[in-house]
């Protein structure tokens, strides 16, 4: 038997990941494309926002959607219902999507000609803050229900997303919800955070967010 | 739950290594993990022999070094553990702390042929 010996190799398990999202980001951004990477809980409404989001900006932006889920196609279908160009990725019991599946994803899309790319990740606010997805924008919703304690639990999350989206303001009485007390964690945690308080589905709030998203993309080339 | 799906990821990282490295047998995995990496170790353990099935790894150990979480105060300089992230200094009371070291997810090293 041959000797054993100890190779050292002191890398950061998500350096790999790191490495292949940053050469997402450089090939989406040299075809012209900015890539937004939404995250949230299950339930959260991240479905009703981005069909919201794409009735808003479709006269101004050419728009596809990666939807990715463990299994089912029943976001994909919601999403085909607005008219954008939609493609399904099941993730085969994974939690999050990573730089690689990203890219396959892209390559399934095709992105010649498309202005927006919304990658819908798995609903979970854990795994998602880790691996990076070669995203231009990382954005996440925390809905109503799930609690103001949020930052709290999952601060990662809150430190690596550029935008927060607020959303069921519109069941707000019926929950122990302090929307200051979010703002307020959320920007502690991450000061350069950007806040839209919304109801996707009263289609209240949304507007505010569009304009915005809107305004990103066209300075972004 | 999303330690099986990262220890995957791992296994990938490894295998890669072994090929260009030409290793035939890993004996030992060595990974760091923080205490406020967000990563639970129990649970690397449990998926440990899922995540290696039919890789090189499939017969191999696991090592898990856990690195305390420490925070340095700003305000009076005392180092301290911090175990929830929102902590206040134990001697000063302040809030205002600089994270030294708890963050770490590392594959530290391999024992292999």
């Amino acid at each position: 038997m041959e000797q054993l010996k100890v190779i050292e190799i002191q890398k950061n398990v998500y350096a790999k990941n790191d490495e292949e999202a940053a050469k997402v980001r450089a090939e989406v951004k040299q075809k012209g494309v900015y890539l937004m990477n939404l995250m949230s809980s299950p339930g959260s409404g991240k479905t009703t926002t981005l069909v919201r989001t794409i009735q808003h900006l479709k006269e101004k932006l050419n728009i596809g959607i990666i939807e990715a889920d463990i299994d089912s196609d029943v976001d994909a279908k919601t999403i085909a219902t607005t008219g954008a160009k939609v493609i399904q990725l099941h993730t085969g019991g994974m939690c999050h999507l990573d730089a690689n599946m990203t890219r396959q994803g892209l390559d399934i899309l095709e992105t010649d000609g498309l202005d927006l790319v919304v990658l819908e990740n798995i609903g979970n606010l854990v795994c998602p803050a880790s691996f990076d997805t070669g995203a231009t924008l990382n954005v996440m919703i925390l809905s109503v229900p799930e609690g103001d304690d949020k930052p709290l639990k999952y601060p990662k999350m809150f430190k690596v997303v550029d935008v927060l989206l607020i959303n069921k303001l519109d069941a707000i009485g019926y929950f122990d919800f302090d929307l200051n007390a979010v703002i307020e964690r959320a920007k502690a945690l991450n000061p350069n955070i950007v806040i839209f308080p919304m109801s996707a589905k009263l289609n209240q709030g949304i507007d505010a967010w569009c304009d915005w998203l809107e305004h990103a993309v066209k300075s972004s080339r | 739950m999303h330690e099986l799906g990262i220890m995957i990821h791992i296994v990938d990282q490894i295998e890669e290594i072994a090929k260009t490295q030409h290793l035939q047998h890993i004996d030992t995995l060595v990974l760091e993990v923080g205490e406020l990496s967000g990563i639970v170790p129990h649970y690397l353990e449990n998926v440990y022999p899922m995540a290696v099935e039919n890789s090189i790894l499939q017969h191999s150990k696991l090592q898990i070094h856990v690195i305390p979480g420490k925070v340095l105060c700003r305000d009076c300089h005392h180092v301290f553990h911090l175990v929830t992230p929102q902590q206040a200094c134990p001697k000063c009371q302040g809030n205002n702390h600089k994270l030294i070291s708890g963050q770490e997810f590392n594959i530290k090293e391999i024992v292999a042929y």
